[in-house]
């Protein structure tokens, strides 16, 4: 009868920790009984080591049949798509049910969402008209005092002309006066 | 080792596609331990091939169901012991005559061959659950959790069969001790 504080047999099958293997070692040292007694577990498990395995008198092997192989659908069960089938199936099904189940938004909400976005379309359009005008504006004063400088111009350029134009029949005058003149003395 | 269990893993995963070659390479590489883990529960060699049989193809035909291939063996081992118990009950009825060992088997010289017929009759002797207790660890090298799987008990239960079992083996074979294993 062992007096260790441990179980021997569990000494001998490794199920102690390293603490533990070295109490049973240092107690079986000092103990002459427990000393003995694991002797014998150890010579009981050493004899029963010692029987040997025996060959099988036939090798087992399978040949292809219909009886050992799996049907298709147990193949494809066990296959590598299983996974992707059941991932495929469980998110159509998740979107099934979410489409089912999620809740219709209230009326108000959609309302007031609604009247949100005319006013902000409304703000954008007023300010872009603003924005087109104030070009609009820009580009016909620009307009108007070009068309002014060119007036201008055309005043000058008719006022040079007539200028031209009066001295010519001035001079055309004087011309003639003098011949006049000159005819007139002589006779 | 590692290797080993990573090859089987591949195997495994092979066979569950349907491949047949990856399961008769898995089977050669098992077979013995099998047989041998039977055999010494049924005592018979033409018994102990035909559960291999029966229990590699039971392996096959639900080799879908196994979802962790590291839990091959213990999983297989539970299908060989499930074959095996069916056996030993239907034996059950004709008698449970347990050899007893032989006279001389305490008494003769340990040489190699007698050594192992003492061990064999000593193991005759326990109980077919002490029996498959000491197969599953000394034999076998299965750890108390995974006796526990194949065996469908607690590790309690195990352990008590085991250490039960060792005991009887010890008594049993001190004759042997005396003389020292050779």
């Amino acid at each position: 009868m062992s007096c260790s504080p441990l179980d021997l047999k569990d000494y001998l099958f490794g199920v102690l920790t390293e603490a533990e293997r070295r109490q049973v070692e240092e107690h079986a040292r000092g103990c002459q009984a427990c000393g003995e007694e694991l002797d014998r577990l150890r010579l009981t498990e050493a004899a029963l080591r010692s029987l040997p395995d025996e060959e099988p008198p036939r090798r087992i092997a399978f040949v292809s049949d219909k009886v050992f192989e799996p049907g298709w659908w147990q193949r494809f069960w066990q296959s590598g798509p299983r996974l992707g089938f059941a991932s495929a199936a469980l998110l159509s099904m998740a979107i099934l049910v979410h489409g089912f189940l999620r809740p219709v938004p209230a009326a108000a909400p959609m309302a007031t969402d609604t009247a949100a976005i005319e006013a902000r379309i409304g703000a954008a359009v007023v300010k872009a008209m603003t924005e087109s005008e104030a070009r609009q504006a820009l580009k016909l004063t620009q307009l108007v005092a070009d068309t002014e400088k060119r007036l201008q111009f055309d005043r000058q350029a008719d006022r040079v002309a007539f200028e031209e134009a009066f001295n010519y029949l001035q001079k055309k005058f004087n011309v003639m006066y003098t011949a006049s003149a000159d005819l007139g003395g002589s006779r | 080792m590692i290797f080993r269990e990573v090859e089987d893993r591949d195997l495994i995963a092979k066979a569950q596609r349907g491949s047949l070659e990856a399961y008769n390479l898995l089977v050669s590489r098992w077979e013995k331990r099998v047989f041998n883990y039977l055999l010494r529960l049924v005592g018979d060699r033409e018994d102990a091939l035909d559960l291999s049989q029966e229990a590699f193809l039971k392996a096959y035909q639900n080799l879908g169901k196994l979802e962790d291939a590291a839990r091959f063996a213990p999983w297989l081992f539970r299908i060989a012991h499930n074959e095996a118990y069916s056996l030993l009950r239907k034996r059950k009825p004709e008698g449970e005559t347990l050899r007893e060992p032989s006279e001389g088997a305490q008494s003769f010289r340990m040489f190699p061959v007698e050594l192992s017929l003492a061990v064999r009759s000593a193991l005759e002797r326990l109980s077919a659950e002490q029996r498959e207790a000491v197969v599953l660890k000394i034999y076998q090298g299965f750890k108390f959790e995974e006796m526990a799987e194949i065996l469908s008990c607690p590790v309690s239960t195990v352990k008590s069969r085991l250490y039960t079992a060792l005991d009887l083996l010890k008594e049993t074979l001190a004759p042997i001790h005396a003389r020292g294993v050779e």
